[in-house]
């Protein structure tokens, strides 16, 4: 069992950690209509402001008469990238790619935001005043079609952009060439390739296309600010800015604002699962209200607000493997979208240092990326998608499976190494745990590829795959608590974006302090430092820990402050003496002399020889304590090694039936066994499997981003013609978690974190079914042509 | 425009629970202005006293536009009066002219569901209707039906059931669960499904919507438990959305009842 170096990590009896059913603590405010989103913000004598926004996919602003705009009746600012407001800009949040203005007169995106900011009484008259732009644009190429902009005759869209970041891995192989063309290379190379192409009895090759997918927030990002009087006065104002929730000291330091006069009071960040980016709607707002004394709310429109959780790519595999299965080199090359400015190296080139491969005990490995600059879109950061080799990795388990007549999972069990390293021949108990488990989930009978068909007559196909449950482990925490009048505190400053962080660290807490979930109370406060934020899906594991050990700190400052009351009492109320409470009680810590007799349980501080001789929390201590813990449990295992040190995994599986006649498939259901080490907050981490394997129904089925190559223009940036899956079109998931507390995080726990999104399980099933592919999203018109039906 | 309720955060330093949140939500029903006091031109934003100098106003310095115009909505249970441009849709007016956000702006084209609100007992969606098309219409939004004690238990479902992840489409989904309930008070789980077909919900929470309401429909046919009853055993087996034990358990403490 890990958690090893925390208090009570071997904990074997639990109330509250575990439990079902325990409602958000702002869950509340969110289903009656009262939480406040940025964007929901509406202030007195507010003004809107709106961006330029190209209509081209490479284009340049050379020249813009802003006279007529003016003239439209309410416009009261408009700023141009000339302006020194603007050119004093510099965005202080998490931002990726070459160093830009931050309002250029480039754009390399439909729709991305440039050269003018127009300000005015309401948005439409944002609006008219932005059709009333004189602009010039210069027009260049653009590229939209990866495969296309690999070509040696295609037009480089970037040329003057020489430090387009071009990763490796350092002492991993050979030093990547240069970037040429519109194609940068990351290269990496493990163990001897032409060794083990040798040692193969069999080689497979395939191809596949992986297709982007829309990060999609809920919540059309945006910002409202207004600047006001300090409550406690001093020099300058206060600057509050409500939408760039998480972000108030990347807004702070943006406009030189001491941090304590930054105010932000809402922390509903809605679903930005791990997209931290800031958009420039959520940066301008400051500068806009001090510049016109008002308040100035900038929003995105659900046109503007489809940004890729996942780019494009495409991949080519080889792959070598015995008789028996056992892979013995493997060739991997991809092509990826490097997208436009903004995007980052989750997706591309972050990916190769992750991924399957390291699970493997083969060690003859090379992976050659390209990444090609396109006019695609932006992409923030990360999203809910797991590493994209992951998809790879599942597809040769199972073209090895398909040659061999094997059972995918035995194909898996086979190839995966043991825990300490890629030579570690044992098997991963939690592997095993979860592949007996999910075979009885899914009554599982593999077959090979169009050899099954059910009895309505439709072609039945299964699919199998594995993953690591990495946990995040590269933040520490700060976190406090506070015995207030006898209740417990948990102050932080959230955000709320979906994963109940804040709520399974309060059962942490109640759980080491004898209390009930409900006995914490939560202080969401934007000034407090504590945020539980970074992965591990499982309510924020890491931070779980972190909060394990403050509580026990507390516990003890608790213990100690009984016995000091018991040293030294409170004086007697004046009231004591008239008879009210009827007879005095006999004191149950009588002969208490330290608080290694003492005990929390059930809400009481009780003698530890005897739970049932004690008093009430509130009763016991009068005094107000306060209690700090700052750190992080030790490094995931998963993080040491990126996959070549194997603890917690999960295993996922889906059932399709294919109708050959209207190409329609239909997932029959998804199975998903876990093992997230400890199950920490149980409703919430069901609700998170059932998230990413409906991400992976949407982009294996549904989603696709579409351009007119002629125009480079997006064709359906909006949510009628990008279809995400209702309610009528999820299947049913099977879940079941097993709990091998072999995590390191609070309890043995690691989470799940972005492990069990994969673009391939459906396709994989879909080929099991109908012996051909189709590549997502696999529509029933796709299905068809794979099948020579149109 | 907004009032000072509907601008406090809900989130600074509050706690909510089903009483909190309903006597919040209570406040902000109350809070709703019912007639007007400000005239303000929409273009330019200069202020007048009465509509007849607005209307004035426009002759002078708008004459192609089209002068704004007051409507009263029958408004959960109140008649407020207000003055919006005739383009305006239904959302917008909530949110810019009455202080409440409960109908949230996603998609802005009809399909996500997250503007929901119900009319004349009729669930529409608040982005695709224009608010002068509602005068004499009876509307009700998340925030009435929140404020109305009848809802409590299908909010409290709603929020055990973790019904919401990031919670912004929460609220169209719970208008049209309360729409739901009004018509077929015992639904099936296809019906819970059929009904919020039009409903979006990125976070994916859609198999726990069935679970909450068909737990509060359940709940408001039987008299009322006593306090110390249990809580709700919960829809278990494959597939389900329950597992050990519903919102009660054994040796729990009521909440916020000291030991």
């Amino acid at each position: 069992m890990a958690d090893l170096v925390g208090v009570n990590g071997q904990r074997e009896s639990f109330r509250v950690v575990g439990r079902h059913n325990l409602p958000g603590k702002l869950s509340y405010a969110l289903a009656t209509g009262i939480a406040k989103f940025g964007i929901d913000y509406v202030m007195p004598d507010m003004l809107h402001a709106k961006f330029l926004r190209s209509p081209y996919a490479n284009a340049r602003v050379t020249r813009v008469d802003t006279s007529r705009a003016w003239k439209v009746p309410g416009v009261v600012d408009i700023l141009t990238w000339e302006d020194e407001d603007i050119k004093n800009l510099v965005s202080r949040g998490e931002s990726f790619g070459p160093s830009r203005p931050w309002l250029d007169t480039l754009a390399d995106t439909e729709g991305q935001e440039v050269a003018v900011i127009v300000v005015a009484e309401s948005e439409d008259m944002c609006e008219r005043a932005l059709r009333e732009l004189d602009v010039t644009w210069e027009v260049m190429p653009h590229i939209v079609d990866v495969m296309a902009g690999r070509d040696s005759e295609a037009p480089v869209i970037r040329p003057e952009v020489r430090d387009t970041p071009v990763f490796g891995a350092p002492g991993m192989g050979p030093v990547n060439p240069p970037k040429q063309g519109n194609v940068a290379f990351s290269n990496t190379v493990s163990g001897d390739i032409d060794k083990g192409f040798a040692e193969a009895d069999y080689i497979v090759e395939y191809e596949l296309r992986l297709p982007p997918f829309a990060s999609h927030m809920p919540n059309p990002s945006g910002s409202v600010a207004w600047w006001e009087d300090s409550v406690y006065g001093g020099e300058g104002k206060d600057l509050h800015i409500e939408g760039a929730v998480r972000e108030r000291r990347a807004i702070a330091d943006m406009y030189d604002v001491p941090l304590e006069k930054t105010i932000q009071d809402g922390l509903f960040m809605g679903g930005k699962y791990c997209d931290w980016g800031l958009r420039k709607s959520q940066e301008v707002t400051p500068l806009l209200a001090k510049r016109t004394g008002r308040p100035v709310r900038c929003v995105n429109t659900r046109e503007e607000t489809f940004d890729f959780i996942m780019k494009e790519r495409f991949m080519q595999l080889k792959v070598g493997f015995t008789k028996d299965g056992l892979i013995t080199a493997i060739d991997d090359h991809s092509i990826a979208d490097g997208g436009s400015w903004g995007s980052s190296s989750f997706g591309t080139t972050g990916d190769l240092t992750m991924g399957p491969y390291n699970s493997f005990k083969c060690q003859n490995v090379r992976q050659q990326m390209e990444i090609v600059d396109t006019n695609r879109g932006l992409m923030f950061v990360s999203g809910q998608h797991c590493p994209f080799n992951w998809d790879i990795g599942t597809m040769a388990i199972y073209l090895i499976s398909e040659k061999l007549g094997m059972d995918p999972i035995d194909v898996a069990q086979l190839n995966l190494h043991g825990p300490d390293s890629q030579d570690d021949t044992r098997p991963v108990p939690s592997f095993d745990a979860c592949i007996d488990a999910g075979r009885k989930l899914m009554d599982w009978e593999p077959h090979r590829a169009g050899e099954k068909r059910l009895p309505d007559g439709r072609l039945h196909g299964a699919s199998f795959r594995y993953q690591m449950c990495p946990r995040h482990s590269f933040s520490g925490y700060d976190a406090k608590l506070e015995l207030r009048d006898g209740v417990v505190h948990l102050p932080t400053q959230g955000p709320l974006f979906g994963v109940y962080a804040v709520e399974c660290n309060a059962m942490v807490v109640a759980e080491e302090l004898g209390l009930e979930y409900e006995d914490i109370a939560i202080d969401f406060d934007y000034r407090e430092k504590f945020t539980p934020v970074g992965g591990g899906s499982d309510g924020t594991t890491a931070s779980a820990w972190v909060m394990k050990e403050c509580a026990n700190v507390l516990k003890r400052e608790i213990l100690e402050a009984t016995v000091e009351q018991i040293k030294n009492p409170p004086a007697p109320s004046m009231f004591g003496g008239f008879g009210f409470g009827g007879p005095p009680q006999a004191d149950p810590f009588e002969g208490v002399v330290s608080a290694d007799e003492l005990d929390l349980v059930d809400g009481k501080v009780c003698l530890k020889a005897d739970h049932s001789k004690g008093k009430p929390l509130r009763a016991a201590v009068s005094a107000n304590l306060f209690a700090t813990y700052s750190g992080r449990p030790p490094t995931a295992l998963w993080a040491q090694g990126m996959g070549k040190k194997l603890d917690t995994m999960n295993t996922a599986y889906c059932e399709v039936a294919v109708d050959e006649e209207t190409g329609e498939v239909e997932i029959l259901r998804f199975g998903v066994v876990a093992d997230p080490g400890k199950v920490l907050r149980p409703t919430s981490l069901e609700s998170q499997i059932d998230q990413v394997m409906f991400f992976s129904q949407g982009c294996q089925l549904l989603e696709d981003y579409i351009y007119d190559p002629k125009t480079g223009v997006k064709l359906n940036n909006n949510m009628i013609d990008y279809k995400k899956p209702g309610i009528l079109d999820v299947p049913r998931v099977d879940r079941e978690f097993l709990e091998t507390r072999a995590g390191n995080a609070a309890y043995g726990s690691n989470g799940i974190s972005h492990s069990l999104a994969n673009s391939h399980l459906v396709i994989i099933a879909i080929h099991n079914a109908i012996g051909v592919w189709v590549d997502p999203p696999a529509t029933p018109d796709k299905v068809l042509l794979a099948l020579g039906k149109c | 425009m907004a009032n000072e309720k509907s601008v406090a955060s809900s989130g600074g330093s509050m706690t909510f629970t089903l009483e909190t949140a309903h006597e919040h939500v209570s406040d902000v029903i109350k809070a709703i202005p019912e007639s007007l006091t400000a005239f303000r031109c929409p273009l330019c934003g200069k202020s007048f006293v009465g509509y007849g100098e607005l209307e004035r106003h426009y002759a002078l310095e708008h004459p192609e536009d089209v002068v704004p115009v007051i409507i009263v909505l029958q408004l959960n249970g109140k008649a407020c009066e207000v003055l919006i441009e005739p383009h305006w849709t239904l959302q917008r007016t909530l949110q810019f002219r009455l202080g409440l956000t409960g109908a949230k702006h996603m998609c802005g084209k009809g399909v996500c569901g997250s503007c929901t609100v119900i009319a004349d007992g009729r669930c529409i969606l608040a982005c695709q209707t224009l608010a002068v098309e509602l005068e004499g219409v009876e509307i009700q939004t998340v925030e009435g039906i929140a404020a109305d004690p009848k809802w409590k238990t299908l909010i409290d479902s709603y929020c055990r059931w973790d019904a919401m992840q990031c919670g912004y489409c929460t609220t169209g989904f719970l208008v049209t669960a309360k729409a739901l309930l009004d018509r077929n008070p015992n639904p099936t789980e296809e019906e819970c499904k059929e009904a919020l077909a039009g409903n979006i919900c990125i976070c994916g929470t859609y198999p726990r919507h069935a679970t909450a309401i068909m737990e509060a429909a359940l709940k408001m046919s039987q008299p009322p438990e006593p306090p110390a009853a249990q809580g709700f055993g919960g829809f278990g087996g494959p597939g389900g959305f329950g597992g050990p034990g519903g919102p009660g358990g054994p040796g729990r403490r009521p909440p916020g009842q000291p030991s």
